[in-house]
């Protein structure tokens, strides 16, 4: 077994911890290691890697095997940082007793993916503080959509209409704002429901998955190599993570990886992507504090990334660049120079716009302390990506898990304790800087060759975690292939997901009208929560 | 009381035609500080004639409240304007106590606005008639302090006549009195027009509103008359600060030279105070909730320093 050398002290502890247990261990790439146990194993193979190993569960997800081998399996999927590994542990469920035992009690951050799995496969949670529908509404009817016995055209009679019956908040003055879930700007339905006294929040409960698209489910009725289009309407604003990701696993599954040139051009859209997130947020979020004048600027920024991804992938939102197996276009010297002349003129526009904002007092006094989301929180909640880094949450997956060309190139990753909106916008100017330096690296180290190697016909039965650190954070895609160069399971884990619930933590004690900046300072995706 | 029912038709038309294109300036202003082209300047006439020709989709939990309030808002601003001298030293109309007569008509107004915020039940109106009413209780007072000073140099409270007393003998643009009055009254303008820093007029985010919460359920006409009203609420509050403040142009006598001249100095003035308006806008951001009362109490304080220079400088 071909297995990290960081790992192994973990692996050797496991396997010490609990002898006999495993069925199975396997580890298909030296990063990722496979073990097979029983369901009793959960809880004290889970309690063993966070207490000794720091490791955290980054995706729990469930995978209907019945057809080939008779049970539904649970895969728990635990990232060991400081190890630069992942473990993934897979119990069955027998589909005579469809229980299982539910973490959220000791790990409060899967409790929705918990309740996914409840939804969507019918594995009846146990031990849940609060097993209510999740992914599918209270109006759904009893089906269970990602078992492979549902089919795909299924067409649902129309639903009864049961409203989901929302907690209960009481006391003089205390009433409820319900807001969307359709909203006033173009952006996705959710549902918020506030309980206020007077303009402090007292609660706040959130409704979402109002798109559940069956986007996992597609991805096994498609040909693999149509599954990256697929991938990448997952979130509209990270397209080009998302696909990657997707590609990602596929070549993992494979046992092959893109040639050099194409995993550098694979950095610098993942690069461009962040940038024009980001330059797009700074904007909005002073937009929300009604200092429209920098949100101007910010466009005026975001608009030339985004002539510049047109120029360079012919698409302003960077689709239809991700292939298999590289890239689909490659970065001609004339391209390049452009990219460059890019950059140096960004840099001290971007600059500016962060003097005009570092400027205005008021806006600083709207941000600074507004919408906190303390560490420990933070921590218990497993928030992931620029908004984790803001409340000290220090992981980042292209520091930790350098994907694509990241062990090629110096960058620092900014990380903050405060965990207010301010630092939430501070995290993104920094990485703004962050990915000025890397692109221009990654020009200078621009490796000669082809932009995409063949991947041929995937095996059957391969299992693969693609991971890409999107501009949001960390996104995962986990497939189990099926002859004819089909999947049998796409499992995607946006960043999103895991970030939802954080909101309504950053959000107590603060004042309603202070909610829209909060709110968008974490920028999450409703498309990639549902899919 | 003395009606002069041409002065009364001329000026009730000024101020219908010019409130909107008020409104359209500081909206072109704005969006050429912001690097925008902007809409035209007429583009409030083109929205109103929009709204008057729609449908209205009026809730069912509506009471008759609902459908009186556009036009309270929209009757007493226009009254409230007909009492201010906008060209002419006279103003059309002087009722009941002048001054007071128009700040009880502006707070009647607002009354029946966040009645009509309320009365559907949606919780967006429901909030935003509360803000308003907070805002309203500390901008309320601090605009009547201005205008009492002025009133007390003047002895009395019709306009006309602080208008014809400020441009007496003792007028000066620097007196201390003077100037901290009117930054006091430029600030209630701010607060009562709905602007930054206290409420974005340009925000489609429902939870931070103010005014256009309490406008959220209305549509068609009523929309019309709400919008119309609160423009000529802002005109009247405009030309309250540069007529009062700096009266110079005033046509004295009814002549059609001097009335052609005090048209174009008022309009003068007003662009000039505009424009400030959307420097301010422009430059700040707008206040969290519960710091706009510490702005309106500054306006208050400096309402009452300036009631007090009256007496220490005379």
């Amino acid at each position: 077994m071909n297995v990290l050398p960081e790992l192994l002290p973990a692996l050797a502890d496991l396997q010490e911890g609990f002898p006999g247990r495993f069925t199975a261990v396997h580890a298909p790439r030296a990063n990722e290691v496979y073990f097979h146990a029983p369901m009793e194993v959960v809880a004290g193979f889970c309690a063993q890697l966070y207490r000794k190993w720091n490791a955290r569960l980054v995706s729990l997800f469930a995978d209907d095997a019945r057809t080939t081998e008779h049970v539904f399996h649970l895969y728990y999927v635990f990232a060991l940082d400081a190890a630069h590994g992942f473990f993934i542990l897979r119990v069955p469920v027998p589909p005579e007793k469809p229980e299982f035992a539910s973490l959220t009690d000791a790990i409060h951050a899967v409790n929705w993916q918990e309740r996914e799995i409840q939804d969507l496969f019918g594995l009846k949670l146990q031990g849940h503080p609060n097993p209510r529908r999740c992914a599918l509404h209270d109006d759904w009817p009893e089906v269970h959509p990602l078992r492979k016995d549902f089919d795909l055209r299924t067409t649902l009679p129309a639903f009864q209409g049961v409203r989901h019956k929302f907690r209960e908040v009481e006391g003089e003055g205390v009433f409820q704002v319900p807001v969307g879930p359709v909203h006033a700007g173009i952006i996705e339905p959710g549902h918020f429901l506030f309980s206020v006294a007077g303009e402090p929040v007292l609660y706040l409960q959130l409704r979402m998955f109002y798109t559940h698209k069956g986007t996992e489910k597609l991805f096994e009725s498609l040909p693999v190599p149509h599954g990256v289009r697929l991938a990448e309407s997952i979130s509209g604003d990270s397209g080009f993570a998302h696909a990657t990701a997707f590609c990602h696993a596929v070549e993992r599954a494979a046992g092959m990886e893109p040639p050099p040139r194409a995993r550098a051009l694979r950095t610098i859209c993942l690069e461009l992507e962040r940038l024009y997130n980001h330059l797009g947020d700074i904007g909005a979020i002073c937009t929300d504090v009604a200092f429209v004048t920098a949100n101007m600027h910010a466009m005026r920024l975001k608009e030339q990334v985004l002539r510049i991804n047109e120029q360079l992938t012919g698409n302003r939102l960077l689709r239809g660049m991700a292939c298999l197996g590289g890239v689909r276009f490659d970065f001609d010297a004339g391209r390049q120079a452009a990219l460059v002349q890019l950059l140096a003129w960004l840099q001290p526009e971007f600059e500016s716009l962060v003097e005009l904002i570092r400027e205005s007092s008021g806006t600083r006094d709207r941000l600074e302390t507004t919408g906190v989301l303390k560490p420990e929180v933070a921590r218990d909640l497993g928030v992931v990506g620029l908004a984790g880094r803001a409340s000290g949450i220090d992981r980042d997956l292209r520091r930790d898990f350098p994907h694509a060309f990241y062990d090629q190139v110096d960058f620092a990753v900014p990380v903050f304790t405060e965990g207010d909106v301010q630092h939430r916008l501070v995290v993104r100017r920094e990485e703004v800087f962050q990915s000025f330096a890397i692109i221009r690296q990654v020009l200078a180290k621009l490796p000669a060759g082809p932009v995409r190697a063949e991947i041929g016909e995937l095996p059957a039965d391969r299992v693969a975690l693609g991971y890409v650190e999107g501009w949001r954070g960390e996104i995962f895609h986990w497939i189990r292939t099926a002859p004819g160069n089909r999947l049998a399971r796409c499992k995607v884990k946006d960043p999103s997901l895991q970030n939802w619930p954080a909101l309504t933590e950053a959000i107590l004690g603060n004042i309603i009208p202070d909610f829209p900046v909060v709110n968008k300072s974490f920028n999450l995706s409703y498309s990639g929560t549902d899919r | 009381m003395n009606l002069d029912v041409t002065a009364i038709v001329l000026q009730t038309g000024l101020l219908l035609l010019l409130a909107p294109l008020v409104s359209g300036v500081i909206r072109k202003g704005k969006a050429r500080l912001q690097n925008r082209r902007g809409p035209p300047v007429w583009q409030p006439y083109l929205d109103l004639l929009k709204f008057l020709r729609k449908d209205m989709v009026i809730s069912e939990h509506a009471s008759w409240v609902f459908s009186f309030a556009p036009y309270v808002v929209f009757f007493t601003a226009l009254l409230a304007g007909l009492m201010v001298p906008m060209v002419t030293m006279q103003a059309p109309l002087s009722l009941f106590g002048g001054v007071l007569a128009l700040v009880g008509l502006l707070a009647l107004g607002r009354f029946f606005l966040a009645l009509g915020g309320l009365d559907p039940a949606s919780a967006f109106g429901g909030m935003g008639s509360s803000r308003e009413m907070t805002i309203a209780a500390i901008a309320e007072p601090a605009l009547m302090l201005a205008i009492f000073t002025v009133a007390i140099a003047a002895g009395s409270t019709d306009l006309s006549r602080i208008v014809a007393a400020t441009l007496g003998p003792t007028w000066s643009l620097l007196n201390p009195r003077h100037v901290l009055a009117f930054a006091a009254l430029f600030i209630v303008l701010l607060a009562e027009t709905g602007r930054l820093p206290v409420d974005n007029p340009a925000t489609h985010l429902e939870l931070t509103m103010i005014h256009e919460a309490m406008l959220l359920e209305y549509s068609g006409r009523y929309l019309a008359f709400m919008e119309w009203g609160a423009s000529l609420k802002q005109l009247v509050l405009m030309t309250l600060l540069v007529n009062v403040f700096f009266p110079l142009g005033l046509a004295p006598v009814a002549t059609p030279s001097a009335l052609a001249f005090g048209l174009l100095a008022y309009l003068a003035k007003l662009f000039v105070l505009s424009c400030i308006v959307v420097v301010v806008e422009t430059t700040n951001a707008k206040l969290r909730l519960f710091r706009v009362p510490d702005l309106l109490s500054a306006a208050f304080v400096l309402a009452a320093l300036a009631l007090l220079s009256t007496f220490l400088f005379q």
